[in-house]
């Protein structure tokens, strides 16, 4: 796990796309969040979140492929926590409804924590696009224009006030 | 996470302790499994020492619960506050047999 802390209020996590790195990071959120609030309530809700947020880029977004990167950014404003995990992985066509899955259903529990967990989150896809202008001397216009998708980023962004 | 298998007559009991995360999901649920198919149909798992779960290790939960009333047996869960916590979230705490320290649940079992 690589950490940066770029100002005051906030710190930059990297880690692998494998679940013990998920384990490890969570838990240093925990601590940071608990020694930005004194508030055990909230770094424990927020550890929750993440957790959830973390197991679903690991899961949906890299299919359990351990050799991606996620980014947590942790920042602290004013008595408010945001923390965004950045995947280049698959994105989700929409946020899941936060509902309770019937009893013998093993899996889809975690926007459920996640929006019990924190006062609100959004999801955004940021596309990349590459562009390509061919100009040649004595043309007053583009000859060729041609536009790709590249690499792309999904955010989602968990808010909580403490 | 550490899983501590012990037995008290025909109970057989799962200690676990630290962390019940989804890198732990695996392990954990593959030796209740085991421990379901080859026991008497009266499992403890403890959890009192467990400061952080997440909806992973609710899934080996619920799976070990099916296959326990599928063997028939029983199943009782000991739980520290954290864990505690997400299970009533997520609602769980209404199916599972939840008691709050290991001498009562195999107590419950009838153990002396």
């Amino acid at each position: 796990m690589l950490a940066a802390a770029n100002v005051a209020d906030s710190v930059t996590l990297k880690i692998a796309s494998t679940a013990q790195q998920v384990s490890l990071l969570s838990e240093a959120l925990h601590a940071l969040c608990l020694y930005a609030t004194g508030n055990e309530k909230c770094a424990l809700d927020v550890q929750c979140a993440t957790v959830e947020a973390l197991n679903n880029v690991v899961i949906h977004a890299y299919h359990n492929q351990p050799g991606h990167e996620i980014t947590v950014c942790w920042y602290r404003q004013d008595r408010q926590l945001r923390i965004e995990i950045i995947d280049n992985g698959d994105s989700m066509a929409a946020l899941p409804e936060p509902v309770l899955p019937d009893f013998e259903a093993e899996g889809g529990r975690g926007w459920w924590i996640i929006n019990a967990s924190v006062d609100s989150y959004f999801y955004k896809i940021i596309e990349g696009v590459e562009r390509e202008r061919v100009l040649f001397p004595g043309e007053n216009h583009e000859s060729v224009a041609t536009a790709k998708p590249n690499a792309h980023r999904n955010i989602l962004t968990l808010l909580k006030q403490f | 996470m550490v899983m501590n298998e012990q037995k008290h007559g025909d109970i057989d009991i799962v200690a676990l302790s630290g962390r019940f995360v989804m890198a732990d999901a695996p392990e954990v649920r593959e030796r209740l499994k085991a421990l379901i198919d080859d026991g008497q149909g009266k499992l403890v798992i403890d959890m009192d020492q467990v400061s952080f779960i997440d909806s992973s290790a609710c899934a080996v939960l619920i799976s070990a619960f099916k296959a326990m009333q599928l063997k028939p047996g029983r199943l009782v869960l000991v739980t520290s506050p954290v864990v505690q916590a997400l299970i009533e979230l997520t609602r769980l705490h209404t199916i599972f047999e939840i008691l709050p320290a290991r001498p009562a649940a195999l107590e419950a079992f009838g153990a002396p």
